[in-house]
C-alpha cells in the first residue's frame, strides 16, 4: 500500500513538471506585442528603423520558437521566456528612442524654421538697401520670385510640422533654408559690390511721362 | 520478498514499455522545417536591411506573404495529434519565402544603385540647366510665369539635393522630375524665343552696317544703340568714337508694339529735337522720331490682325536722355546715359542726326559667350 501511494506521488509529481515547462508563455508573448505596437505607434519605423527592424525579427523568431516547441512531445519554453523578456526590453527601449528622435527632430525642424524665417526677414530688408545697379532688375526681380516661392516652402512645411510629418518637413525646410542663404549671399555681395561706391546719377525728380 | 519481486518486476517492465513507446513516437513523430524557417526568416531580415521593401516591392511582398503562410500552416499543423501533423506545405513555403526575399534582395541592390546613378544624373543635368537659365537669362526681362516657375524649379531642385543625401533616392527622384519639368520647359521656351528674336539679326546689321556707311560718306555722326550689348556707339566718318552704357526700358527684349508695354523700339530713327534743363527730366534729351512710318504700319497690321487690342495705342516720345547709370533696364522704352554721356552726345548731335536701334550687332552664339545677357554693359566689345 505504502509503494502505491509513493508511485501515486512520483506520477503527479513528473506530470506537474513536465506541465510546469510545457506551457506557452502567452503571458509575456502578448505583452511583447503590445510593446512592439506601441513602438509602431511611435512611429519607431520612420525615427529608428534598424532598432524597430531587429526586434521585429526577434519577435519572429519568438514565434518560429514558440512553433518549434508545439511541435515536441516534451515542451520547453524556458529559454523562449528568457528571450521574450529581452525583446520586450527592447520594444521598450524602442519606443522610448523614437519618441526621443521625433522629439529630437521636431526640435531641429523647429531650429531650422525660425532660422529660415529670420534669413527670410532678413533677405527682405537686404532686398530693399540691395542696389538697383549692376546686378540688374531682372536678377532682383528673379530673386523676389524666388523668396516667394521660398515663403510659400516654409508655409508647407509648416503645414507637415503641424500634422507631425517632422521628416518630411525636416527635408522641406533644410532645402528652403539653403535657397534662402543662397540668395541672402547675392544680396549682400551685390550690397558689397557697390558700397565705397560713388552714389548712381540722382534718380528722377518725377516719373518720366512716356506715351 | 516474493511480493517485492514481483511488483520490481511489474515496475520495471512498465518502464521499459513506457521508454519503448516514447522512443517510437520520437522517432515517428514529425519533424518540422525549423531550418527552412530560419533561413526564410533571415533571408527576409536581410532583404528589409537592404529596403527591399521599397525598392523590390512586389517581390519582398512575395516572401513575407509566403512566411506568414509557412508559419499559419505550421500552428494549424501543430493543432493536430502529433502522429497526424504533416509540415510538408511549411516547408514549401519557408523555401518559397527566402528564395523570393533572396530575389528582392538582389533586385533591391540592383534597382537602389541603379536609381541612385540616375537620380545623381538627373540632379547634374538638371543644376546644369539652372545654371544655364542663370547664365543666359540673368538679367533677360523674363515673363513672370517664367520667373515663378525657374523658382519653383530651383527650390525643387534643392528638395532633391535633401532627399538624395538622406538616401531616399524615390523622393529624391520624384522631386527631381518635378524640378526638370519646370527649368527645362522654361529653358526651351525662352532659348526658342530668343533665337527667334535673332532671327532678325540680318537686319539688324544691314541698318547699322548703312548708319555707319552713312556716317563716313557725309563725314557726319551716327548714333547706333545695340540693345542685347546695351551700347549706345557714336560713329563720325564710319569710325567710332565713343561707347556708353546704355539703359533700356525694362522689357527691353523684342519690337516695341504698343503704348506701355515698356519696349524700347527697334528702328532707323533721327533725332527730331533737342531739349535741356526744365525743357526735360532728365538733364538733357535727344527727342526720336518713333513712331515712323514702319512703325506705323506694323501697328496698324498688327491691330487688324487682332495681335494688338483695340485700345492699344502706338506710343511715342521716345528719347535718348540722361538720368542713367543705374545699371538697370528702367525706362518706360528710352535710351538712358549718364549725365556726363548725354553732355557728350548732346554736343555732337544734330537734328536729323541718325539714331539706329537694333536687338544686336553680334550673332546670338557670341552674345552668350561674352555673357552679354548676364553682365550686359560691364561687357567691353
Amino acid at each position: 500500500m505504502k509503494n502505491k501511494v509513493l508511485m501515486g506521488l512520483a506520477a503527479v509529481a513528473m506530470v506537474a513538471f513536465l506541465s510546469s515547462c510545457g506551457k506557452v508563455p502567452q503571458a509575456k508573448i502578448d505583452a511583447t506585442n503590445v510593446a512592439i505596437d506601441s513602438a509602431r505607434v511611435a512611429e519607431a519605423s520612420v525615427y529608428v528603423p534598424a532598432e524597430f527592424a531587429a526586434v521585429q525579427d526577434s519577435m519572429k523568431a519568438i514565434n518560429a520558437a514558440v512553433e518549434v516547441q508545439k511541435s515536441k512531445m516534451f515542451k520547453n519554453y524556458k529559454k523562449i521566456e528568457v528571450t521574450l523578456d529581452e525583446t520586450l526590453v527592447a520594444a521598450k527601449k524602442v519606443q522610448t528612442d523614437a519618441v526621443a528622435k521625433k522629439a529630437e527632430v521636431k526640435k531641429e525642424v523647429e531650429t531650422l524654421m525660425t532660422d529660415t524665417k529670420a534669413v527670410i526677414e532678413e533677405n527682405g530688408k537686404l532686398f530693399k538697401k540691395a542696389p538697383r545697379g549692376k546686378e540688374g532688375a531682372q536678377v532682383l526681380e528673379l530673386m523676389k520670385t524666388e523668396m516667394a516661392a521660398i515663403d510659400a516652402s516654409v508655409v508647407e512645411a509648416q503645414g507637415m510640422y503641424d500634422k507631425g510629418a517632422y521628416m518630411d518637413a525636416l527635408n522641406k525646410v533644410k532645402a528652403a533654408k539653403e535657397n534662402a542663404d543662397k540668395i541672402n549671399g547675392e544680396l549682400k555681395e551685390a550690397i558689397a559690390k557697390v558700397s565705397g561706391k560713388k552714389p548712381a546719377a540722382k534718380a528722377p525728380a518725377k516719373a518720366p511721362v512716356k506715351k | 520478498m516474493r511480493m517485492f519481486y514481483k511488483w520490481l518486476a511489474l515496475i520495471l517492465g512498465s518502464a521499459g514499455f513506457a521508454g519503448l513507446l516514447i522512443l517510437l513516437m520520437v522517432k515517428f513523430t514529425p519533424s518540422p522545417p525549423e531550418s527552412e524557417i530560419d533561413f526564410a526568416r533571415e533571408a527576409l531580415s536581410m532583404a528589409h536591411r537592404d529596403k527591399a521593401d521599397t525598392y523590390s516591392t512586389k517581390l519582398y511582398n512575395e516572401a513575407r506573404a509566403a512566411y506568414d503562410s509557412a508559419m499559419a500552416n505550421w500552428k494549424r499543423e501543430n493543432n493536430k495529434f502529433l502522429f497526424f501533423r504533416n509540415y510538408q506545405r511549411v516547408e514549401t513555403y519557408a523555401k518559397l519565402a527566402a528564395k523570393r526575399a533572396g530575389q528582392a534582395t538582389t533586385t533591391s541592390q540592383i534597382n537602389s544603385s541603379s536609381l541612385k546613378i540616375l537620380v545623381k544624373e538627373k540632379i547634374d543635368s538638371v543644376n546644369r540647366t539652372a545654371s544655364e537659365i542663370d547664365h543666359i537669362f540673368g538679367r533677360y526681362p523674363l515673363p513672370s510665369e517664367s520667373r515663378k516657375k525657374v523658382a519653383n524649379g530651383n527650390i525643387l531642385l534643392k528638395e532633391a539635393e535633401v532627399a538624395f543625401y538622406r538616401s531616399q533616392y524615390i523622393q529624391a527622384n520624384s522631386k527631381i522630375n518635378e524640378a526638370e519639368f519646370l527649368l527645362t520647359t522654361v529653358y526651351n521656351i525662352e532659348f526658342s524665343d530668343l533665337k527667334d528674336y535673332f532671327k532678325s539679326l540680318p537686319v539688324w546689321k544691314k541698318w547699322a552696317q548703312q548708319a555707319i556707311s552713312e556716317s563716313e560718306k557725309n563725314k557726319t555722326y551716327s548714333i547706333v544703340v545695340d540693345k542685347f550689348s546695351k551700347k549706345c556707339y557714336i560713329y563720325l566718318k564710319g569710325v567710332k568714337k565713343f561707347e556708353f552704357d546704355a539703359e533700356l526700358g525694362i522689357n527691353w527684349v523684342g519690337n516695341k508694339r504698343r503704348m506701355g508695354d515698356k519696349a524700347t523700339p527697334e528702328g532707323i530713327y533721327k533725332v527730331v529735337n533737342k531739349f535741356q534743363g526744365k525743357q526735360t527730366e532728365y538733364y538733357k534729351s535727344l527727342s526720336l522720331d518713333y513712331p515712323n512710318a514702319r512703325d506705323m504700319e506694323r501697328f496698324k497690321s498688327e491691330l487688324s490682325r487682332g495681335s494688338l487690342p483695340a485700345w492699344a495705342k502706338i506710343g511715342g516720345g521716345i528719347e535718348i536722355h540722361g538720368g542713367g547709370g543705374k545699371g538697370v533696364d528702367w525706362t518706360e522704352g528710352c535710351i538712358a546715359l549718364t549725365n556726363s554721356e548725354i553732355d557728350v552726345v548732346y554736343d555732337i548731335a544734330k537734328v536729323g542726326t541718325p539714331v539706329i536701334i537694333v536687338g544686336s550687332t553680334k550673332d546670338l552664339s557670341l552674345v552668350l559667350e561674352n555673357d552679354l545677357l548676364r553682365n550686359g554693359n560691364r561687357q567691353d566689345n
